[in-house]
């Protein structure tokens, strides 16, 4: 319940950290695009506001340095009629708004308008008098250049405060970019190592489990995770493990079943054959000793007909549990057909194998079958052996056949070795058993 | 094969020639008025071409627009009538704005700024009795003159101003600075040995522009960018350099 709490969809979750990037860059965006407009209005500024004042400046100076040329013209010419000129000009440039908006300028033109003037009025009358003011024009001659220079810088410096403001305007947006930048790269790296975390990293290990998903390893372990697609994943991949295991139990129990005597619940003839020749392959290369054997149940068609057919049948049940009490657990041992059995018994030879038989053929003898009406019924059993260490199975099965023929001839209920230098007859079919009912 | 090349320009550069002059014709003129005889402002020069501050800076205004401008001379006092009639779209003269005019013609925005001198023998005062002021017919001066009951002698162009003076019609002169400026240049004039102050009256002083026909308020605003931009560009100082002595605007 908690799990199913914390669990959150993937998509969501992405979502959601998209937006929060989305929300973050738009205000870095925000935040550039205000220094932008920062830096758009101080360009503005400069060229509406700014740039003609420069202009003002500029001809305020050049205003300024013309009146410096025209006291030098009055003191350089010789006729009065030029000094008028130059006078009148210099009343003019000083009574001018461009410079009476200026107060230093305006000063200055002024007090220069009176010396010029005063200087003609008195060249009027006296010829040398202009060059014995020329030292005191050029103290005026020397401030106006300087005010020239003033006036120059003073525009010029109006430039200087908006491009400073475009300046900071403009290092503020690079620290807001970077920042920017900085921002993208960790989200980045953050988004990676959640989608690595929580998407690739469940993805890999469900593509491990999947390689290795079988019913006979474990069911898959994953840590919790977070994400609900992977959770979903990760669930069906044990579902599916459950299933495999379902499905190989019910494989099994086919199998079981398809190699089982339905009566006897011993193997079928089929299974027998396959396993014995297995075995019996392996005991050959390894050369162990191996040994067939042939039973069949005496006179049981006598039985049957005596008993009927489900005391038959309780006699074939008894003789499968006896066998397998007595014999070994690796011993292999099948319904052959009918009332008769093959065996094969690894790693011990005729002699030990005969010991084995015959035990079994003595509790054969000694058992004593219960029939439903209360009565009880007794069997015995002849077995033919033959050794398999050296021969295929159809031989040594053919062999133990004859003997268990042999022992049928000798009388029934014994156990009889195959004769290992009798040659096998090999037209002779190996159902020989059947002829004696 | 010369001939067959030379007939294949002329076939291309006819058509485009003609277009191109087709499209010149299609562009309307603008008429100018400048004023008659108002050196430095408006003139003719040697050859009968008509130039000046005021001219130059409204064919500059006019390249600055890409228009056609033809330009007209006409005296002062005409310059009010024929803007308010709408038989010219631009006034290239150097306009006080006064409540009179305002309400006649549109104004750009300034392109000089103005003052007005009185220029007379020492002594002589503005609304002194007996002294005849002369001023240009159609002037803000001849106005204000009127205005404060001066007896003036009225010239039709500037250039004419010194007479009135010089044959002592007049005992002083009310002028804009740049007109002051030719008088100056006036030798008969300049042996009257006047003495000029700077006239303190607001109306008399401060931005002068060109007028505008009431009929064509949009060139307004295309005037103005244009002023805007010669003034940047240099166009505008050049030609204050070649017609006076000092910067104007």
């Amino acid at each position: 319940m908690i799990k199913a709490f914390k669990a959150v969809r993937a998509s969501r979750a992405f979502a959601f950290l998209a937006a929060l990037f989305v929300a973050a860059f738009g205000a870095a965006v925000v935040l550039l695009a205000l220094d932008q407009q920062r830096v758009i209005e101080a360009t503005s500024r400069l060229q509406e506001q700014t740039v003609p004042e420069i202009i003002r400046f500029q001809r305020l100076a050049r205003n300024l340095e013309q009146l410096r040329q025209e006291g030098e013209r009055i003191f350089a010419v010789s006729t009065h009629a030029s000094r008028q000129q130059s006078v009148f000009v210099v009343t003019l440039i000083a009574s001018h708004p461009s410079i009476l908006e200026h107060p230093p300028a305006a000063h200055l033109a002024r007090e220069t308008e009176h010396f010029l003037g005063e200087v003609v009025r008195q060249a009027s009358t006296d010829a040398r008098r202009p060059a014995a003011s020329y030292d005191e024009w050029q103290r005026i001659a020397a401030r106006l250049g300087m005010l020239v220079d003033d006036v120059s810088v003073q525009g010029v410096n109006l430039a200087n405060n908006d491009l400073n403001v475009v300046t900071s305007a403009m290092k503020l947006a690079r620290y807001k970019l970077m920042t920017a930048l900085l921002l993208v790269g960790v989200f980045l790296l953050v988004f990676m190592i959640l989608v690595r975390r929580h998407l690739i990293y469940p993805l890999q290990q469900i593509n491990l489990a999947l390689s290795t998903l079988s019913a006979e390893r474990p069911a898959p372990e994953f840590k919790p995770s977070t994400m609900l697609e992977i959770q979903v994943v990760e669930d069906s991949l044990r579902e599916h493990h459950a299933l495999l295991i379902q499905n190989d139990e019910a494989r099994l129990g086919l199998e079981k079943l398809a190699n089982k005597d339905g009566l006897t619940g011993l193997m079928n003839r089929r299974h027998f054959m396959q396993s014995a020749e297995v075995e019996l392959q392996r005991a050959q290369r390894y050369r162990r000793p191996v040994t067939m054997a042939m039973a069949d149940l005496d006179l049981f068609k006598r039985l049957n007909d005596t008993y009927g057919h489900a005391a038959g049948d309780a006699v074939l049940r008894a003789f499968a549990e006896l066998v397998q009490d007595t014999l070994r657990q690796s011993d292999l041992v099948c319904r052959y057909g009918g009332e008769e059995f093959a065996f094969l018994f690894p790693e011990i030879g005729p002699a030990e194998t005969e010991k084995l038989a015959e035990r079994l053929r003595e509790r054969c003898a000694a058992m004593q079958v219960p029939l439903p009406d209360g009565r009880s019924i007794m069997a015995t059993v002849s077995i033919g052996l033959a050794d398999a260490s050296e021969c295929p199975i159809e031989i040594a099965l053919k062999h133990a056949d004859e003997a268990l023929y042999e022992a049928k001839r000798l009388g029934r209920n014994r156990v009889v070795q195959s004769d290992p230098h009798v040659p096998v007859i090999e037209s002779e079919p190996d159902t020989h058993t059947g002829s004696l009912f | 094969m010369s001939r067959a090349a030379l007939a294949f320009l002329l076939c291309c550069v006819l058509p485009a020639g003609t277009g191109s002059g087709a499209l010149a014709a299609d562009k309307p003129s603008l008429r100018v008025l400048v004023v008659e005889n108002a050196p430095p402002m408006s003139f003719r020069d040697e050859l009968g071409h008509l130039t000046g501050f005021s001219v130059e800076i409204a064919r500059a205004i006019c390249s600055e627009m890409r228009v056609n401008c033809v330009f007209d001379a006409v005296k002062q006092g005409e310059l009010l009538p024929l803007m308010s009639q709408g038989k010219a779209d631009i006034a290239a003269a150097g306009l006080l704005e006064t409540p009179e005019r305002r309400s006649r013609i549109l104004f750009a925005g300034p392109y000089y700024r103005s003052i007005s001198l009185w220029v007379a023998r020492a002594g002589v005062s503005p609304g002194q009795a007996g002294v005849r002021v002369a001023v240009v017919g159609g002037s803000a001066q001849e106005a204000y003159g009127q205005k404060q009951g001066w007896p003036t002698v009225a010239v039709a162009t500037h250039g004419e101003l010194a007479a009135p003076l010089i044959s002592g019609e007049a005992q002083a002169v009310l002028v804009p600075m740049i007109t002051a400026i030719n008088l100056q240049k006036n030798r008969a004039f300049r042996q009257l040995d006047l003495v000029t102050t700077v006239f303190q009256a607001p109306e008399l002083s401060g931005d002068a522009s060109f007028g505008i026909s009431p009929y064509r308020p949009e060139l307004q605003k295309e005037i103005n960018a244009a002023l805007v931009r010669i003034k940047r560009n240099g166009t505008y100082d050049r030609i204050n350099s070649r017609f006076l002595p000092f910067r104007v605007s």
